[in-house]
């Protein structure tokens, strides 16, 4: 199994003492990565160490083997985000946003332009100034700009925030096909417990800063009735030692 | 170089679709008029020639150097750094395959371009507006003093820029760095004044540096002896500017 991402010892802690500690994880390609934790438990520290967003103190994200603080042009080549909240260019519109992300990619031309658009439901609204779209189509612009170069690894920090129903069955579907078709690997934090447990394949619970379990969602359902369930338990469990 | 190249073209963009660049032209026509309207007053007044239609755009030049431009140029460099922070839609570009290098020589470059295209806005208006409205038309001699002179005046604005982009990547708030700008140019020009002798350290005694190039005896030594001043001071900004722009978590 190919190495998609590879965490090692990773740190980071800020002034208040919260942070991530010690963090370590391999994620194989075709992986949907669901990343679990309460508020403030590290989740979005760790996604922007992953994205180069955020220096660590300590430790190494590697994606395909090119590591984020040594070769970081390399080790993005193969991955889209969503950090914290999709953020667009407010006075372009969808299109014109697409194709300034375009630019850094040599094989992304006009059709895959609009094939993002279709397949966030956006290509109606291709030429409306993103200032007037609602939280859920900036929403989807955020998502076609993820997908837009065919990325092999998607790191998506709360993908279905702002989404609608119909959006969210839409998302969970894209990404099951990517990662099947295309063998595309998910890293997606998420606190819509349900939807994880529906779309990712393994499970990664983070406390305090540190991340106290990984394991096979199958496995999971396997011994616990819901993820819900095991996440609670875990959290427990972690809170205790 | 790729990603740089990217980079570049989309921070060229982007200033084209934000409405400054338009009100930077609006108000450089406005500066061209009020300059041609003084001109021709004085001299349908007074009497007085002020300016033939070769020299008119060294009448607007120095009211280009020292107000208009520094301010607009500290208004794209705010927003290009300080704005896509407040707004975070600076992880937009830090999240592609380009280095934080790439994207920083990509956003001082896009400033550059700023300053040199409404230097040459400025140039070409006058001139038009100087061959229109003076009756001496100047000769091919004048042509090169001009373009000697608005050329010259690109180096010591774009320092000046260089300064305005490490306040942006120091301070969060905008208005801050605009503001602390402000006073950093005042505090310049009355330094200038009040200690003479060290006005050749101040960025903004050098706004005038064109004088140099078209004055009637060349004086060599001292062009080169403000270049190396100038090209140390925007050395020293852009490394400072780029440490912090490097170091910044989003």
């Amino acid at each position: 199994m190919t190495l998609a991402m590879e965490v090692t010892g990773l740190t980071k802690i800020y002034k208040n003492g919260r942070g991530i500690m010690d963090m370590n994880l391999e994620l194989y390609q075709g992986d949907i990565f669901g990343f679990l934790g309460p508020n403030g438990a590290g989740k979005t520290t760790a996604m922007k160490i992953m994205t180069g967003l955020m220096k660590p103190d300590r430790g190494d994200v590697k994606i395909f083997g090119a590591s984020v603080l040594h070769d970081y042009v390399n080790a993005m080549k193969h991955v889209g985000c969503i950090i914290e909240t999709a953020e667009t260019y407010p006075y372009l519109t969808a299109y014109e946003n697409l194709k300034l992300f375009a630019r850094f990619y040599p094989d992304v031309d006009e059709k895959r332009i609009d094939e993002c658009l279709e397949i966030t439901g956006l290509l109606k609204f291709k030429n409306e100034k993103a200032r007037r779209f609602s939280l859920g189509m900036k929403q989807r612009l955020g998502l076609a700009a993820a997908i837009l170069s065919r990325p092999k690894l998607l790191i998506l920090d709360e993908p279905l925030n702002g989404l609608d129903i119909e959006g969210m069955v839409d998302m969970r579907n894209l990404i099951k096909r990517l990662a099947e078709e295309e063998g595309t690997t998910f890293f997606i934090s998420s606190h819509l417990i349900h939807d994880v447990e529906l779309t990712c394949t393994r499970i990664g619970v983070v406390h305090a800063g540190r991340l106290v379990s990984v394991e096979y969602t199958d496995r999971i359902l396997a011994n616990y009735a819901s993820l819900e369930n095991y996440f609670i338990s875990e959290v427990d469990r972690s809170g205790r030692v | 170089m790729a990603g740089f190249k990217a980079a570049f073209a989309n921070e060229l963009y982007k200033l084209m679709k934000r409405k400054k660049v338009i009100t930077a032209a609006v108000l450089s026509i406005v500066a061209v008029l009020v300059g041609q309207a003084a001109v021709t007053a004085i001299q349908m007044g007074f009497g007085l020639r002020m300016a033939g239609g070769g020299d008119f755009p060294l009448v607007v030049l120095p009211l280009l150097t020292y107000t208009l431009l520094p301010m607009f140029a500290a208004f794209v460099a705010i927003d290009m750094f300080s704005g896509e922070f407040a707004t975070n839609t600076m992880k937009l570009t830090l999240t592609r395959p380009v280095s934080r290098f790439g994207v920083f020589c990509a956003k001082t470059a896009s400033l550059a371009v700023f300053i040199i295209g409404n230097l040459l806005f400025v140039m070409v208006l006058s001139m038009i507006a100087g061959f229109l409205f003076n009756t001496s038309p100047g000769g091919i001699g004048e042509i090169v003093r001009v373009v000697c002179a608005y050329v010259a005046t690109f180096l010591p604005v774009f320092v000046f820029s260089l300064l305005v982009v490490l306040l942006a990547n120091l301070f969060r708030s905008g208005a801050a760095v605009f503001f602390l700008s402000l006073l950093i140019y005042a505090a310049f020009h009355l330094a200038g004044i009040m200690f003479s002798s060290y006005s050749s350290f101040l960025i903004t005694s050098m706004f005038d540096w064109y004088t140099l190039w078209i004055s009637e005896t060349f004086n060599a030594a001292k062009i080169i002896r403000e270049f190396l001043i100038m090209a140390g001071m925007g050395t020293m900004l852009f490394a400072a500017g780029f440490y912090l722009f490097d170091r910044k978590d989003l």
